[in-house]
Order: C-alpha cells, then sequence, then structure tokens
C-alpha cells in the first residue's frame, strides 16, 4: 500500500486560527495525510480516530520522551498503557463518579456558581470568559481535588503554564522555567495538605489517593494532581464559553432548550461543535494501515477529535451548532483507555449546574458583537473572550 | 446470530440480531439501542453502558469482570447485584434471548 500523501501547505498558525475548514478538505480529499508542518499523521475521519484510540496494543500513549515528562516532573498516567495506566487512573476515579458529585458536591457547585453569578450585575456589559467561565471552574476544581487553600489565579495559573509546558515541542528552556517554578508551587501546596487529608477523610482526589489501602507512589499522586489541573480548568472553561456562543448566537435553539430543560443536550452539542482538546497523538507500534495507506511503526498519528465530531458520515450539517439532534456521538471525550476521566464531572458541572444557573440569573443576556469573540487552538480550543451584555 | 433484547427503562423493547462475538454494548450501538452510549468503546473507562442483566440470565452471562466493579461504581444510576458493564458481556450461542434492562441515565 502506499505511504499517506504528504500536505506541505498547512502549518500550526493555519491550524490554530480556523482548523475546521481545513479539515472539512482534508476529510473530503485526504482524510489520512502526513503534515510536514506538524510532523505528524492526521487523521481526520471518525471512524479512523476511534479505531486509533480503541487500539492501544497498537497505537501507544507511552511515550516518554514528549514535553510532558520535564512540564509535569513525571512520566504521567497520560502517557501509559495496560496495566499501570489503570492502576493510577483507578487510584482517583472514584473522585469523579456521579454519586460522589450528587452525594458530596452538587450543593457546593451550585453554591460556587451563584457566588460569582452574584458579583456581575444587570446592565454590564462583562467578559464572562475571564469572568466566570474560568474563575468558576478552578474554584469547583479545589474541591473535587481537595486543594484547600489554592486561590483561582493559582489554579488557572498552574493548569496553563502545565499545558505550555506540555506543549513545549521547541524545547525552549524559558518556558521549561515557567513550568519548573509552578511545579515547585504544586509539590509545596500538595505536600502541605497531605497531613490534613490524613486526619480528615474525605471524598476529594487527593485525600482518596493518599489514604488508599495500597497507595500508587507519592510521586505518581502528585503527577495525576497536575493532570486533573492541567485537564479539569481549560476544558470545562472553554466547553462553558462555546455552549453560551452558541445559544446566544442562536436564540430560537437557546427558547427550545429553556422550553425542553435541555441544558445536556446543549453540553453535548457545544463540546461536539468545538471539541476543548482538539487532537491526541498516538504512536505507531508496529507497521500497519489506515484507510488504505501505510502507517510505518515509529509514526506519531494526531487523532483529530474535532475533524471527527464533524464528520459527515456521522453528522447532518457538523458544522453548525445544532442542539436537537437525534444521535450525538462526538468523540469530545476521547475513547478507549484514556477516556476522559472527568466526563462525568464536566457534564454534571458545566451541564447541569453552571450553564443553567447562568441563563436564570440573566435570562435576556445578549451576545452585541458575536464577531468580537476570537477563537484560537490547535490542541486546544475555544473562544478567548466572551463580551456579554447582562440582563 | 444471537437474539438479544434491551428493555429500556420506560419498558420499551427493542429485538435485535446480534454476531456472535460482538458485545451487548456494541450490539446495541450497531442498532441504534438508545440507553446505552458506550462512549470509551468497551476499555472499561466510562461506565456509559451500564445494564441490568435479567435475572433469568445471571447465571448464563456469568460474573463480573476484573476491575468491572470499581468502574461500575461510577455508573450514573443505581448499581444493584445485575448490574454489569455492557461492554463486557461478549455474545455467544448460549446467550440467545438474552435479555437486559437499561438505566433510567448513563452519564
Ligand atoms: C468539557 C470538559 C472536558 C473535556 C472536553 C475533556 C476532554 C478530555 C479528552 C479528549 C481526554 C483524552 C486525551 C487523550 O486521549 O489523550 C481527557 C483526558 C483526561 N481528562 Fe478530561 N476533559 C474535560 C474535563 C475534565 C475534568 C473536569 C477533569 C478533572 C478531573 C478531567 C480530567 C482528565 C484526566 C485525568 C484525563 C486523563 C485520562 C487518562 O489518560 O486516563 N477532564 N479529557
Amino acid at each position: 500500500m502506499p505511504l499517506a500523501p504528504v500536505n506541505t501547505d498547512v502549518g500550526m498558525n493555519q491550524l490554530t486560527r480556523d482548523p475546521y475548514p481545513i479539515y472539512r478538505r482534508m476529510r473530503r480529499d485526504t482524510p489520512v495525510v502526513r503534515v510536514e508542518g506538524v510532523k505528524r499523521t492526521f487523521l481526520t475521519k471518525a471512524a479512523h480516530t476511534k479505531r486509533v484510540k480503541d487500539t492501544p496494543e497498537l497505537f501507544s500513549s507511552n511515550d516518554p520522551n514528549t514535553p510532558m515528562q520535564p512540564a509535569f516532573r513525571a512520566h504521567t498516567l497520560m502517557r501509559k498503557d495496560g496495566d499501570e495506566h489503570r492502576r493510577e487512573r483507578m487510584a482517583m476515579q472514584m473522585a469523579y463518579t456521579p454519586k460522589v458529585i450528587k452525594a458530596n458536591w452538587a450543593q457546593i457547585y451550585r453554591d460556587i456558581t451563584d457566588e460569582y453569578l452574584s458579583r456581575l450585575k444587570k446592565g454590564d456589559t462583562v467578559d464572562l470568559f475571564r469572568e466566570i467561565c474560568g474563575p468558576v471552574s478552578a474554584r469547583i476544581l479545589v474541591h473535587i481535588l481537595g486543594l484547600d487553600g489554592a486561590t483561582d489565579e493559582q489554579m488557572m495559573r498552574w493548569s496553563q503554564e502545565l499545558i505550555d509546558g506540555a506543549g513545549n515541542f521547541g524545547w525552549d528552556p524559558e518556558l521549561f522555567r515557567i513550568t519548573e517554578r509552578a511545579n515547585d508551587e504544586m509539590d509545596a501546596h500538595f505536600g502541605s495538605l497531605i497531613d490534613h487529608h490524613k486526619a480528615n477523610p474525605n471524598a476529594s482526589a487527593l485525600s482518596l489517593m493518599v489514604n488508599a489501602e495500597n497507595p500508587i507512589p507519592d510521586s505518581q499522586i502528585y503527577a495525576n494532581m497536575k493532570i486533573a489541573i492541567g485537564g479539569g480548568i481549560n476544558e470545562p472553561r472553554d466547553a462553558m464559553a462555546t455552549i453560551i456562543y452558541g445559544l446566544l448566537t442562536s436564540p430560537e435553539q437557546l427558547e427550545e432548550v429553556r422550553r425542553q430543560e435541555a441544558w445536556g443536550m446543549a453540553f453535548e452539542e457545544g463540546v461536539r461543535w468545538v471539541a476543548p482538546i482538539q487532537a491526541s497523538s498516538r504512536l505507531v507500534l508496529e507497521d500497519t494501515e489506515i484507510g488504505g495507506f501505510d502507517i510505518p511503526k515509529g509514526d506519531t498519528v494526531m487523532t483529530i477529535q474535532a475533524s471527527a465530531n464533524r464528520d459527515e458520515d456521522l453528522f447532518e450539517d457538523g458544522e453548525n451548532f445544532v442542539v436537537f439532534r437525534d444521535k450525538n456521538p462526538h468523540q469530545a471525550f476521547g475513547s478507549g483507555p484514556h477516556h476522559c476521566a472527568g466526563a462525568h464531572i464536566a457534564r454534571r458541572t458545566v451541564g447541569e449546574i453552571m450553564i443553567p444557573a447562568l441563563f436564570d440569573r440573566f435570562p435576556n443576556m445578549r451576545l452585541p458583537d458575536p464577531d468580537a469573540v476570537r477563537w484560537r487552538g490547535f490542541g486546544f480550543r475555544g473562544p478567548v473572550n466572551l463580551p456579554v451584555s447582562l440582563n | 446470530m444471537v437474539k438479544v433484547t434491551y428493555v429500556a427503562a420506560d419498558g420499551t423493547e427493542t429485538i435485535v440480531d446480534a454476531d456472535e462475538g460482538s458485545t451487548v454494548m456494541q450490539t446495541a450501538l450497531d442498532n441504534s439501542v438508545d440507553g446505552i452510549v458506550g462512549e470509551c468503546g468497551g476499555a472499561m473507562m466510562c461506565a456509559t453502558c451500564h445494564c441490568y442483566v435479567d435475572d433469568a440470565w445471571s447465571d448464563k452471562t456469568g460474573p463480573r469482570q476484573d476491575g468491572e466493579d470499581d468502574m461500575l461504581e461510577c455508573a450514573a444510576d443505581a448499581v444493584k447485584p445485575s448490574s454489569r458493564l455492557s461492554c463486557q458481556i461478549k455474545l455467544t450461542d448460549a446467550l440467545d434471548g438474552l435479555v437486559v434492562h437499561l438505566p433510567q441515565d448513563q452519564v
């Protein structure tokens, strides 16, 4: 079989600015394609991205030589396979169950959301992205993880710095200096809480991990905490901003969502339409084949869930935000062993609490100028501002 | 072919002919049976393919797999002794006629 065709036109800049027209062309003309500018083989069809993620024996997450290792001071579970991955994953998974949320947290999350919303006044125009989406996501995560005492500002900065470090494929030493400092701060903060959690066992992730009968090593507890900080703030923040944008630019759909209380469907459609995590990479362990092309051992494939989520084979009118779909088999939370550990949390916090509370408090909120909203990102994507008139 | 009956939370029955070797989860997805999401594709990582095996069939479907108990804890709806992750029930001849009940919520 031939090797995948090579694309020499597309680079990071275009992908960061507006990837969707590029993905649409790729799905049509070159669904499996080597992108020179990114040095990766892009997979843009839903069947291919899903197969790769569901076949870890062939497409491994285990790649210790990415910038993730220095950025997190650890070989984290996101970059492991098999039993080792499952053990580290299950050490914290129980903190993220629907039952724990219902029993321990739902009321706290409602109170947090209300507290932040109550700082805003009707009649004002505010950047919801900055005032609400980020800080509320951060505050909620402090509780889920058991990071008592961490400020919103710290949580958001740590999260961003971890993400920047993990994406530092140019190995820029300045970026690693920043992640080093963040790691020092996080390690010190985690360390200062361990006695507290041992003395007061609770349902938070840190407490579960340090109090486990057969705990994973401290280094991996810390690494797990960092993965959850890196993955648990920007994604709900971006999902929330995307959903608000979708609903405010489509008042008839908003009306219908309100009438049917279909906030859960609005959530699913928001993360389908603009997946907060757009792409994930996997290392090819054996010579193989995808979509009629040879994929050599040692290649790195990018599963572009952003594109899979708009694949014409699965979605009608996939380029648009359409809440009321019969089926919505998106891959925004990934698939396979690394399927998002926080999916239940995200659905419940963003979908069932944050978004309805916002529209409840400001029923006549408007987005005066949708064109003023700027979108960015290749690996992670969402609006970077959301200027809304509250009413 | 193996016949499988899915009984939704509201009592609606869907009967499908499944391929031997497939799973109860995959068969539901392949036949657009509502009420099973199966978002992680059978890796036992999402608990969105939760089902209750009909009492008449629990002996034949056998015990839960290694790790299944833990992941069932993450299910959205009540977990009962008959609870299984349907991705872990492989369809064989012996399961021809299997009946599973679906929970109200998967996410
Ligand atoms: C709308 C919000 C969210 C989206 C769209 C999202 C998306 C994803 C995706 C696509 C992956 C898989 C990456 C891969 O396959 O390589 C992932 C993994 C992960 N997510 Fe999320 N996520 C969200 C919220 C959260 C939250 C709130 C948490 C906090 C606990 C979280 C924790 C994790 C963890 C720990 C992993 C790693 C799982 C593993 O490797 O086994 N996520 N997420």
